[in-house]
């Protein structure tokens, strides 16, 4: 087994797709050269046919991405970075969302979006903001982000072989994150959470990179609070039956999420639980989130975004 | 590029039926047996009957939304019935009752319709870029009106489509008027296809009143869209007798379009200025052309009685959660 990062485990998964089946391709803005190194090597081995640049035009790329889907390709579109896609977002949210349902369930859409997103860069909102909870937000998009770089491989070839828009964002912060890649085709599925560590204290959901920070602390906290770790891995579907399964055991909830607080997926988990779990919390749930500002850059983006300190301080809140 | 007598009857017969068509949905609106709103195709049908009537079956088509598309998809040989269905909220709907005036006919390659104005150029780029890939000689008629070129994505089809050369028709039905601003005030030049000269793209403005000619160019630019030789910008200069939707006002700006106006716009009725033509022409006589409007009427009530037959669609909210995702 070979050990990769994060954006290689993305090139194997796109690779082993283009090679499988002729339908796939990838459209996106300087793919074929790259901005980040996801796409490298692509173009050499499929050709600009397969491996296609557009103009600075979301839509227009957007539309190949789109019209190619509804004439039975299986496209991956790559936005650079996640804020870009709202250049789009007509398109990629409501018309994307709306076709298969509306249109009577007969037509399906299978097509991939995908972004880099998330802090660490200190280049400020539009290039730093998450974009898995305004996605999830519309209905008739599955949404999910790997923090592992198997998760990568298994999940981007899962999006690409379902049937339905798939959005999988990737976090900047996990780029060259490093672990354990088998080389066979394998998947993970959508819509299966995954309990990266057993505890009895407190559950976190916690994912990418503050999957990463969740995992530390309660590393750190080991001998003072026994803690759970559950990476939702998919926000849509999202098992909801992994997350209350924890929580009959631990009564205790903190939510990670790099999404502003107001309206992101730690909203909707949190009034699911109090809706379907209410009986097994023995506290309030405590989220830990980007407060509702834009993203401010340069040094200032990490005194807002969520981190160990903040994951602890959480913790130990909620297990008072 | 001549049209042949037999072409000409099929553009004739198209445009009695789409007419027939638009009277029928504008009565049903009246009677209120129609769900949402209806925006009148009077007078502006003869673009979309030449666009359509000679498509193949595998080429991509997105309606202009005046008269819902209903003239387009009935000349691109769609059964009109099942989206009355849909436009009265019935099971046997196109999209099964959920969609009220959008419609979806995929086997047929019209795939949607999107309350957005200008939502069809971006896919075309796709629909195009997968003809051009297959290589099978299929091409994509993108019809919109004069308002839709307005928007950011008309650009980025333009440019895309001529930087692939892909085989797109940018078939504008410029009817003046954009709900009530007038062109003349939204759009800089005389012509929106002017616009095709900045890309390098071969464009046409047409009269598109005159079903013929209209019909002569489309088949020029599916030609030579075919022929891989990229996109061709169409300009049919129509015009619009009726409200942009029914019951909002009709004016120009601020103020109501007079009557004079529109007693003139209707001088100019395609199907009265091809009547004349085809008779002129020995094309049809009297005879046929009554037969043609008698089985058009036979049409529209079949039509209606499919629709009105079906039973409303009454899912669960638990059958609708099922059906959001594909398998």
């Amino acid at each position: 087994m070979a050990e990769l990062t994060l954006v290689e485990a993305i090139n194997r998964a796109y690779a082993e797709e283009l090679r499988r089946d002729d339908s796939v391709f990838l459209v996106g803005q300087d793919i074929r050269g790259g901005i980040f190194p996801h796409t490298m090597g692509l173009v050499q081995e499929f050709g600009p046919e397969r491996i296609v640049d557009t103009p600075i035009a979301e839509s227009g790329m957007y539309g190949v991405a789109f019209g190619a889907a509804q004439e039975g390709f299986r496209p991956v579109v790559d936005f650079m970075f996640g804020g870009f896609s709202y250049v789009t977002f007509a398109e990629a949210s409501v018309t994307t969302g709306q076709y298969y349902f509306l249109h009577g369930s007969q037509h399906p859409l299978p097509l991939v979006i995908t972004a880099a997103v998330g802090t660490g860069m200190r280049l400020a909102n539009d290039h730093a903001m998450s974009i898995h909870g305004t996605f999830a937000h519309h209905p008739g998009i599955k949404v999910a982000m790997p923090s592992t770089p198997y998760d990568a491989k298994g999940m981007m070839k899962a999006a690409i072989r379902d049937n339905n828009p798939v959005v999988i964002p990737w976090h900047m912060g996990l780029m060259q994150e490093r672990g354990e890649v088998p080389e066979d085709d394998y998947i993970v599925p959508l819509g299966k959470a995954a309990v990266k560590r057993q505890g009895s204290d407190v559950t976190i959901l916690a994912n990418s990179v503050q999957l990463k920070h969740a995992l530390a602390v309660a590393a750190k906290l080991e001998g003072e609070f026994d803690v759970e770790v559950i990476d939702p891995r998919s926000f849509v579907p999202f098992d909801m039956e992994t997350l209350l399964t924890s929580l009959a055991k631990t009564s205790r909830l903190v939510i990670v999420d790099e999404d502003w607080e107001s309206g992101g997926f730690a909203a909707t988990v949190s009034a699911r639980v109090m809706e379907q779990g209410f009986d097994l919390l023995d506290a309030p749930v405590i989220r830990v989130t980007l407060p509702n500002l834009p993203v401010p850059g340069g040094y200032m983006e990490e005194y807002i975004a969520p981190n160990p300190a903040k994951i602890e301080a959480a913790i130990r809140q909620v297990c008072a | 590029m001549n049209l042949n007598k037999q072409q000409m009857r099929i553009l004739y017969r198209n445009l009695v039926r789409a007419d027939h068509l638009n009277r029928m949905m504008y009565q049903r609106m009246l009677q209120g047996k129609l769900i949402g709103f209806y925006h009148p195709s009077d007078g502006a049908i003869a673009p979309g009957v030449a666009a359509a009537s000679f498509l193949n079956k595998d080429d991509n088509l997105s309606p202009h939304h005046r008269g819902h598309g209903i003239t387009h998809m009935l000349s691109k040989g769609i059964d009109i019935k099942y989206y009355l269905a849909e436009h009265t909220g019935k099971d046997t709907g196109c999209c099964g009752g959920r969609s009220a005036f959008h419609f979806s006919f995929p086997e047929h390659k019209v795939y949607m319709m999107s309350g957005f104005i200008g939502y069809n150029f971006a896919p075309s780029v796709g629909w195009g870029w997968a003809a051009k890939r297959r290589n099978l000689g299929q091409v994509v008629m993108n019809c919109s009106g004069d308002g839709s070129y307005g928007q950011g994505r008309a650009h980025e089809a333009l440019l895309m489509a001529t930087n692939w050369q892909l085989p797109i028709i940018f078939y504008c039905e410029n009817n003046g008027m954009a709900i009530h601003s007038e062109i003349s005030e939204m759009h800089p030049t005389e012509d929106v296809s002017s616009l095709a000269q900045g890309y390098g793209m071969p464009a046409m403005v047409i009269d598109g009143q005159d079903v013929f000619a209209c019909a002569e160019a489309a088949l020029a630019a599916i030609e030579h869209a075919r022929k891989g030789k990229g996109p061709t910008f169409v300009e049919a200069k129509t015009l619009r007798i009726k409200e942009h939707d029914m019951g909002t006002p009709d004016l120009r700006g601020w103020e109501a379009r007079s009557e004079e106006e529109k007693l003139a716009l209707m001088q100019r009725d395609p199907l009265v200025l091809a009547t004349t033509r085809v008779l002129a022409e020995g094309v049809l006589k009297q005879d046929a052309i009554d037969q043609l409007h008698e089985e058009a009427s036979r049409e529209v009530q079949e039509i209606e009685d499919f629709a009105d037959s079906s039973k409303i669609a009454r899912p669960s909210e638990e059958q609708l959660l099922a059906a959001a995702f594909a398998p």
